[in-house]
């Protein structure tokens, strides 16, 4: 398998990366770990004239914390976010999420920034980060600016990433002791896998440790965009956290899934396996929710 | 005790094994020639279409092409695989039959031209409907695929043994089922790729992955028209095969054509998505079975029907459609059998070989019955096979001769291996416990044409310095192993190490061999090898007792050294002679017996150098009815499995715990790759099981021509295998060797889909067994059993 | 189209090359540097064929640019070996019977280096996440984990 021809540059900066980008116009893509991309390109289903790579770009690396807030550079690898030890705590379904992703070879390559750039419906990492209420840091030619995830994914393949703009990084609040997050991928194979249905769940507890004062869970491959529940969360917030609550929000997120048919799986099915995996997720995170209280189970 | 060999039943590490994992070893694709064009392939985008008009010239005007071949010039020439159904074009001329159907070809100075090449190929099609599946290519007013069979019907099969109405009336108990499964791929992790090259007398050299170096060189010589001496396939290291390499390809055939026309060699290699298009693997069956026993276990009659998915083509089909009923003669006595077998054209790729070829489908829901008979008459489910397994010396309805048959034993030891007895019946819902077992031949009986050609011819030639021999066969090494079985063979029946002894294979100058296909390598050129072993042997003993004035009666080897028995004879002057020749070496021989060494070099002084040669040929086998050549063997292997799962009862998904798997493989030559081929049977039929499915859209192309998308197993998803061994001693097997590679996958869908039943009370007649199918049918069962759960 | 001159370390040996910007790692690799016991089973990162380590890390050469190799280093199984010596992962390969037709044998060697670099006992599960990107057809992966595990075991023992 041959890749088209193309031009290559390597910006040494996110001003030159964007100043490029905007003189080559549609014509180019940014590459990262090439993971996706290269794929496209040799199935021809992309054609660039030239792709612009982002391996010099300092800016968009590091994964640093500050004032409550965690930095992740957009050019961290999966296997990175998999094995860092910033990933703690409430985030440490991130890390999970990130070690689903693929083969060993595709995370040591694949970055964050790709899987959220590529925006697949059935992506690794956005639900857990949508369930964190992400933030991505968007360079362009004129000037940053900042999005939440939950509006950047417009369909498949589609974001609002403007052509001559650089996702440089996300940025994720810390949560604190009490938060717990939870993700499953359901697929066929224990291993690289396309998920059927994905799910993240996120939970804060009150500090009786009972009551759920913040929630969020998150679907992928359900739609044409990975989605926040906003059903489930209602269903959860103030509630006390257990079996029930949770079989409530599963109901209710299997009413925000929008499915469809395919050959991976029928619509029905997946609907179904949204409402087992929120279930699961959910008993996930509320599991490290109270371990984060020092509490038993 | 001493041990009976020397040499065989150890764990003697493959010869390969060094160079392959130190990337060494050439594949196909590794190999390039000085001057050589890469080739490439324009097909169809339609499954079914006739060519209008086709327009290369802009491609031929394209820089450093050197050739654009399309039907038109090409010979018109069918082939295939069973000279019967040759239906086969290298290039289509007039009519495309699947995507993927092979139109044109080009050589030119890179692969990036030669690809550029086909884009500006002109070829107008006009669409033809498309035949899908086996309903549309038998309704009455279907689009005919080929114009030779008007009803889309390859071939069919009508077979009764016994007198199963008869016997039916008889049965206390009568149980039917139906079993589907998808259309399989190979999934060798090394895509198809070749190199022709013709010399300047129009001798052509063709390097390939392939199963079978000689039917690749006769299709290839009957194909451009040249005599087979004139063609030589060469197989290089090969990446697995399983089947779909076991003939010749539209690959191979085009880049022989290219070179003949360009003068250059040619290098071609299918893509992934390639690999899929061309497919030949395993077919889709649709089976139904009814069984009837008596009211103690006996089976009584079998009433089977099979239709199958075949394709665009004949490729292996014949034999597939007979294998589908014939393989289910045994391990069991069945006194009654009916089978109706029907193999059908569609507009998708030719399904072919694989890995069971015929039979694995057919097995899953035999075995699949059994249990559920079992659990009728309240018996556990080993109790009824044992009441019902063969013996050795038994033969089937359909004359099939279970000239050894450790059944009983490989039942047994998988009964204890898994703690069969303490977990059946006392795993808690969502786990389960299955078996099942499985019997295959040993090498088909007859080859793919008719012919009374030898299967196998070995020589064995000594190498003139007397250090060792080498054996030179056609015998594909494709990852199975043969090579180290004929190196092992050839060293226990010479009495020399295995160091001694080196093997060159898989090309057609070194003898006739019909190739990796059918579990026929060890039997059949093992046969042949250690014919021309014990040939060799014999002249260097006989040349030696000339020298040494005893009657060749008195010597023998053992472990590189002569025996001599009686009383003894001075070596003196022929140790000395040896020295003598070999003054300044290190490596002289010392001691009180002479060396093989010795012996062969005086062999040599005496005689010039020394060749032995072997041969086999299968006597005549089986019976007289039509259909019998497919499924007759010299030998049959048989195995016993128990899979152990756990079933998401939510989800649907499968987890296969545990395998213990038996096999009877006659004497174990390499005791390692008999369990070698033990575990990647398990992993094959584990895949088709729970994941593996060519899955096409609406107009007939493949949506998941990838292996991301196409699933085989990967490390996660394989339980710990406990593998057993099980020697009987096979008579017409070579030290009473016989097969592993292929019939060790038969028990393993039907022990998972036992298992599946066993946690979840779901009898699942459709794989591969998806979650969403497994959860569907476990919703089924409940809703049938309702309240009456079979497990708390 | 762009051509790139790199500088590479490939098997120890400094390597400075003009590439054009399509050619992958793989090509550069098997084609420019003949180094063909890195395979090419799919082209598209599902297979682990062409694994090689890439400053130590497994990454599927078909999926990354030549030039997105500059300045670093690759081990290919060509470099594990000295001269006739198999290196202990290649040895217990051989001796486990874990090599088949042997076309996943590199990547799956490659991958397992990289493991017991960083882990110099792991577990079973281990060993299987860490070669889960490697695609075998032939083996059933058995003999391949159990090889694994004895060049842990030898590693260990040479190391001491």
């Amino acid at each position: 398998m041959l890749l088209p021809k193309f031009d290559y540059h390597q910006p040494r900066d996110v001003a030159e990366a964007c100043r490029l980008l905007a003189e080559l116009g549609p014509a180019a893509r940014v590459i990262a770990g090439g993971t996706d991309l290269l794929v496209n390109l040799k199935h021809g289903r992309l054609r660039p004239k030239a792709l612009v790579g982002l391996e010099r770009l300092q800016e968009l690396t590091g994964l640093e914390t500050g004032r409550g807030r965690l930095f992740i550079g957009a050019r961290n690898t999966a296997a990175h976010l998999a094995a860092s030890r910033s990933l703690g705590g409430g985030l440490k379904f991130l890390a999970q999420a990130a070690g689903c992703l693929g083969s060993p070879q595709v995370r040591n390559r694949a970055t964050i920034g790709g899987n959220l750039c590529t925006a697949r419906p059935a992506a690794d990492l956005p639900p857990a980060l949508l369930c964190l209420g992400a933030r991505l840091l968007l360079d362009g030619h004129q000037g940053s600016r900042e999005v939440a995830l939950s509006q950047f994914f417009q369909g498949p393949g589609l974001t609002t990433l403007a052509p001559a703009e650089v996702l440089r990084g996300v940025v994720v609040p810390r949560p604190g002791p009490g938060c717990g997050g939870g993700y499953i991928k359901l697929g066929l194979r224990r291993a690289m896998e396309i998920s059927l249905v994905n799910v993240a769940a996120y939970l804060e507890l009150a500090a009786d440790g009972r009551r759920i004062a913040q929630a969020q869970v998150a679907l992928g491959a359900v739609a044409p965009t990975p989605i926040l529940s906003p059903r489930a969360a209602k269903a959860l917030m103030g509630q006390t956290a257990g079996d029930k609550t949770f079989a409530a929000a599963a109901e209710a997120a299997a009413k925000d899934a929008r499915p469809i048919d395919d050959h991976r799986g029928s619509a029905a099915y997946r609907r179904e396996m949204v409402r087992v995996l929120t279930r699961r997720a959910l008993q996930q995170a509320w599991e490290q929710a109270r371990g984060g209280r020092g509490g038993k189970k | 005790m001493a041990a009976k060999y020397d040499v065989l039943g150890s764990r003697a590490p493959r010869l390969d094994a060094p160079d392959k994992a130190t990337g060494r070893a050439r594949f196909a694709d590794d190999l390039n020639l000085p001057g050589q064009l890469y080739g490439a392939l324009l097909q169809s985008p339609h499954a079914h279409a006739l060519i209008k008009r086709i327009d290369a010239s802009r491609a031929k005007r394209l820089k450093g092409v050197k050739a654009v071949l399309t039907g038109q010039d090409l010979p018109n020439i069918l082939y295939g695989v069973s000279p019967a159904r040759y239906d086969e074009e290298v290039l289509a001329r007039d009519k495309v039959r699947h995507v993927g159907d092979d139109v044109a070809a080009v050589a030119a100075v890179d692969l990036e031209t030669a690809l550029e090449a086909l884009s500006l190929i002109e070829v107008e099609y006009e669409p033809l409907p498309a035949v899908l599946s086996v309903e549309q290519a038998l309704a009455e007013d279907a689009p005919i695929i080929h114009e030779l069979f008007p009803n889309n019907l390859c071939a069919e099969v009508h077979q009764e043994f016994g007198d199963v109405a008869a016997a039916f009336a008889k049965c206390d108990l009568i149980r039917g089922g139906r079993m589907v499964n998808k259309m399989q791929d190979g999934a060798f992790l090394e895509p198809n790729a070749c190199i022709a090259e013709f010399d300047q007398r129009g001798n052509l050299t063709l390097y390939s992955s392939t199963q079978s170096v000689h039917y690749v060189q006769r299709t290839v010589a009957m194909v451009l028209g040249l005599n087979m001496s004139q063609v030589r396939v060469v197989k290089p290291y090969v990446g697995g095969g399983f089947g779909p390499k076991a003939a010749a390809t539209p690959l191979e055939l085009n880049a022989c054509f290219l070179a003949q026309r360009t003068g250059r060699p040619v290098k071609m290699g299918y893509t992934r998505e390639q690999v899929f298009l061309f497919s030949r693997a395993r077919h889709q069956f649709f089976h139904e079975m009814k069984i009837g026993v008596a009211k103690d276990g006996t089976m009584l009659a079998l009433e089977h029907r099979c239709t199958l998915d075949g394709g665009a083509y004949s490729s292996f089909g014949i034999a597939t459609v007979y294998y589908a009923g014939s393989l289910l003669g045994g391990p069991y006595k069945l006194p009654n059998m009916k089978y109706d077998g029907y193999r059908v054209f569609t507009n998708k790729p030719a399904c072919g070989a694989q890995r069971g070829h015929g039979g694995v489908i057919a097995r899953a829901l035999f075995e699949q019955q059994l249990d559920l008979i079992a659990r009728e008459l309240g018996m556990d489910p080993i109790a009824l096979r044992l009441k019902n397994i063969m013996q050795a010396g038994d033969v089937t309805c359909n004359d099939l001769n279970m000239s050894s048959l450790g059944m009983r034993e490989c039942l047994e030891a998988v009964q204890g291996g898994s703690g069969w007895s303490g977990k059946r019946g006392r795993l808690s819902r969502g786990r389960g416990i299955g078996m099942a077992s499985g019997f295959f031949v040993s090498g088909a009986g007859y080859p793919i044409y008719r012919s009374d050609t030898y299967h196998a011819t070995v020589t064995v030639k000594v190498q003139e310095d007397g250090g060792g021999v080498k054996v030179l066969t056609g015998a594909a090494e494709i990852g199975q192993g043969s090579d180290t079985t004929m190196a092992m063979i050839a060293a226990e029946t010479l009495g020399i190490p295995l160091s001694d002894v080196r093997v060159e294979s898989g090309d057609t100058d070194l003898g006739i061999d019909l190739g990796a296909y059918s579990s026929r390598t060890t039997l059949m050129t093992g046969h042949a090898t250690k014919e021309a072993a014990e040939d060799a042997r014999e002249q260097i003993l006989q040349a030696l007792a000339e020298e040494l004035g005893v009657v060749r009666g008195r010597l023998s080897v053992k472990r590189g050294r002569v025996k001599i028995a009686g009383k003894p004879v001075d070596i003196g002057p022929l140790r000395a002679r040896y020295l003598k020749e070999h003054r300044g070496w290190t490596d002289q021989p010392t001691g009180k017996e002479l060396s093989f060494r010795e012996a062969a070099r005086v062999a040599y002084l005496r005689r010039g150098t020394i060749v032995g040669t072997g041969k086999y040929k299968p006597p005549v086998l089986g019976g007289k009815y039509k259909g019998a050549a497919v499924g007759t063997s010299p030998a049959y292997g048989c195995s016993a499995q128990v899979a152990e799962v756990s079933v998401d009862l939510e989800t649907g998904q499968v987890f296969v715990e545990n395998i213990t798997d038996a096999h009877d493989c006659g004497q174990a030559i390499n005791r390692t790759s008999v369990e070698a081929q033990m575990e990647g049977s398990v992993s094959m039929g584990l895949g088709e099981a729970l994941f593996e499915e060519v899955k096409f859209d609406a107009n007939g192309r493949v949506l998941n021509p990838s292996l991301g998308e196409y699933h085989i197993p990967t490390i996660m998803d394989m339980p710990q295998m406990k593998c057993i061994v099980v020697e009987s001693n096979e008579p017409n097997g070579p030290y009473g060797a016989k097969e592993v590679g292929e019939g060790a996958i038969m028990p393993t869908i039907p022990a998972i889909l036992n298992a599946v039943y066993d946690a979840t009370g779901a009898v699942i007649d459709e794989l591969p067994l998806t979650p969403e199918r497994v959860l569907a049918a476990i919703k089924k069962a409940s809703q049938n059993k309702k309240g009456g759960r079979r497990k708390g | 189209m762009s051509s790139h001159q790199i500088n590479l370390i490939v098997n120890g040996v400094a390597h400075e090359v003009l590439v054009p910007a399509n050619r992958t790692l793989a090509q550069l690799l098997r084609e420019d540097l003949g180094l063909t016991g890195t395979k090419q089973g799919c082209g598209e990162g599902d297979c682990g064929s062409c694994t090689v380590l890439l400053d130590g890390e497994p990454v599927n050469s078909c999926l990354v640019l030549a030039l997105q190799a500059h300045g670093h280093k690759v081990l290919t199984i060509e470099g594990l070996s000295q001269g006739r010596e198999l290196h202990p992962i290649q040895q217990a390969f051989v001796e486990q019977g874990a090599v088949q037709c042997g076309f996943c044998t590199p990547g799956m060697i490659l991958s397992a280096k990289a493991l017991l670099d960083k882990t110099k006992r792991p577990s079973q599960e281990q060993i299987r996440k860490a070669l889960s990107g490697n695609l075998c057809r032939c083996t059933g992966y058995q003999k391949i984990v159990e090889a694994v595990s004895e060049a842990s075991r030898r590693l260990s023992r040479e190391r001491s």
